[in-house]
């Protein structure tokens, strides 16, 4: 999975320089997480932005850790006005840098954390309503993309739009399939989602057969095994 | 109990929910039943609008995924859309009538087969824009009166207020991205049900009663017992045997 979501930083940066043009940002990043939670910047606009990945991810503290923690939206106005001991050991690095306003979109569905999109202003400009509406698109937008970065090799004519990944069905046959396959929540989406391209069917009918436990995920070469009790 | 008892009884609720660290899920889904009392309805839904403008379930007087599959089919057609793309409440949706059948051909059918026959939607308002919807079901035909929309709306507005009031890290106060807080807390529960549903072979109904119960007796918020189950740090087989079942007995 690692290199598959390396896949998508290349030939990205105008991406970046257009996403940071279209949010009046100076500096747009985005970092992906990937195995052992080591973190990896994918694409950054401006140099201020790549600094800051860098030594956040290196540090393991900030906004955006925080940010892929969390799950949640963080938003900083001004990081020099920020208590020292929030982030103790960013905070004194960041001497000199031109990291003004700081603002970090997760990357992930419910507890799937895949990165963080971040956002730099320098010097500090708050995101109005509709900036941070528009960031908060992109932000799924480019979840949409990293799973799919992780399908190279089965991609299908038409592409499931990311919205139909929001159905609970999908999310409890996605914890149905970690503990399956004792594997973390993001393979078990890779993998329905995977069966999904394989057999021409939509992921929320794979996933509305693995709740109904109609279809069994098992870790062998065909991935599948009918359900336990009809086994044999 | 008369109404107006248990109406003060719900705002003393409130009052005492709406405090530093409060549990927007398990809150959530404490109003939704309260409607279902208060307005005399069978089931009663919360659901608000992601960052692609789909409206997506958050919480439900009772956790049954028929139910829940319902408040899902509502993401482009039904009266939860209507209601928040126009800002006006949707009362006394008539399931029977083939007008209805005609206008949403997947929801009106499926409601009536999962045995409603009335539906009403009220939006979840803040200042000039709409994030949501209350979506009310009754198994009988019915009308809500003036009163009962003007409770109904005020039940929707302490479920907006709730949702605004989450406590998140960086208190960011952007609304789109309280909204998203709590849409991404609704789907880690989700993915927790089915591990639990799947390691003790449970149904999923059951899955978030017991992760409820464990919650509130442990004063734990759901969601961070949920991370906790996903993390591996919470005791799982604690949460399905305090409550009765015994693992691995299917």
């Amino acid at each position: 999975m690692a290199e598959a979501l390396r896949k998508l930083g290349r030939g990205t940066e105008d991406l970046a320089a257009i996403c940071a043009e279209a949010l009046d940002a100076d500096g747009v990043a985005v970092s992906l997480v990937l195995e052992h939670n080591h973190t990896e910047l994918v694409w950054s606009s401006g140099a201020a932005s790549t600094y800051f990945e860098d030594l956040q991810f290196t540090l393991g503290e900030g906004p955006g850790p925080d940010a892929v923690r969390s799950g949640s939206v963080v938003m900083v106005h001004d990081l020099l006005r920020v208590s020292a001991e929030r982030w103790p050991a960013l905070l004194p690095a960041l001497d000199g840098h031109t990291v003004s306003t700081v603002c970090c979109f997760p990357l992930g569905i419910g507890a799937i954390r895949l990165g963080v999109l971040t956002v730099l202003r320098h010097p500090a400009r708050a995101l109005s309503p509709d900036e941070a509406d528009d960031a908060l698109v992109l932000a799924s937008t480019l979840t949409g993309m990293v799973l799919d970065g992780g399908m190279s090799g089965s991609r299908r004519d038409a592409p499931e739009p990311p919205r139909v990944l929001h159905r609970a069905v999908v999310h409890q046959a996605t914890g149905m399939v970690s503990a399956q396959l004792e594997v973390p929540l993001a393979e078990a989406l890779l993998r329905l989602r995977a069966h999904a391209y394989s057999h021409n069917r939509t992921v929320s009918e794979i996933a509305e057969d693995v709740v109904a436990r109609r279809l069994r995920f098992h870790d062998d070469d065909t991935g599948l095994l009918p359900p336990a009790g009809k086994r044999g | 109990m008369t109404r107006e008892q248990r109406l003060a009884e719900t705002f003393v609720e409130v009052a005492d929910s709406l405090i530093d660290d409060f549990d927007i899920i398990d809150f959530l889904q404490r109003l939704s039943a309260r409607c279902v009392e208060l307005l005399d309805v069978t089931a009663a839904g919360i659901l608000l609008a992601d960052s692609h403008d789909d409206l997506q379930i958050i919480a439900a007087s009772d956790e049954h995924t028929r139910l829940l599959e319902l408040f899902a089919l509502q993401h482009d057609q039904g009266p939860c859309v209507e209601c928040y793309r126009s800002g006006a409440a949707r009362t006394g949706i008539d399931l029977a009538d083939p007008a209805t059948a005609a206008q949403w051909p997947v929801f009106a059918p499926r409601a009536l087969a999962t045995g409603f026959t009335t539906t009403h939607a009220l939006p979840l308002r803040l200042r000039n824009r709409v994030i949501g919807a209350l979506n009310l079901f009754h198994t009988k035909q019915s009308t809500l009166g003036d009163e009962d929309i003007t409770l109904g709306q005020a039940l929707a507005d302490v479920a907006t207020i709730a949702i605004l009031q989450q406590r998140t890290l960086e208190q960011s106060h952007t609304e789109k991205g309280q909204l998203q807080t709590a849409l991404t807390s609704r789907i880690v529960i989700e993915q927790v049900k089915g591990i639990l549903a799947e390691r003790w072979q449970l149904p999923l109904d059951d899955a978030f009663d017991l992760l409820r119960k464990y919650a509130r007796s442990h004063q734990l918020r759901l969601v961070e017992l949920a991370q906790q189950v996903i993390d591996g740090t919470a005791d799982a087989a604690l949460i399905v045997g305090e409550a009765g079942h015994r693992p691995g007995a299917g």
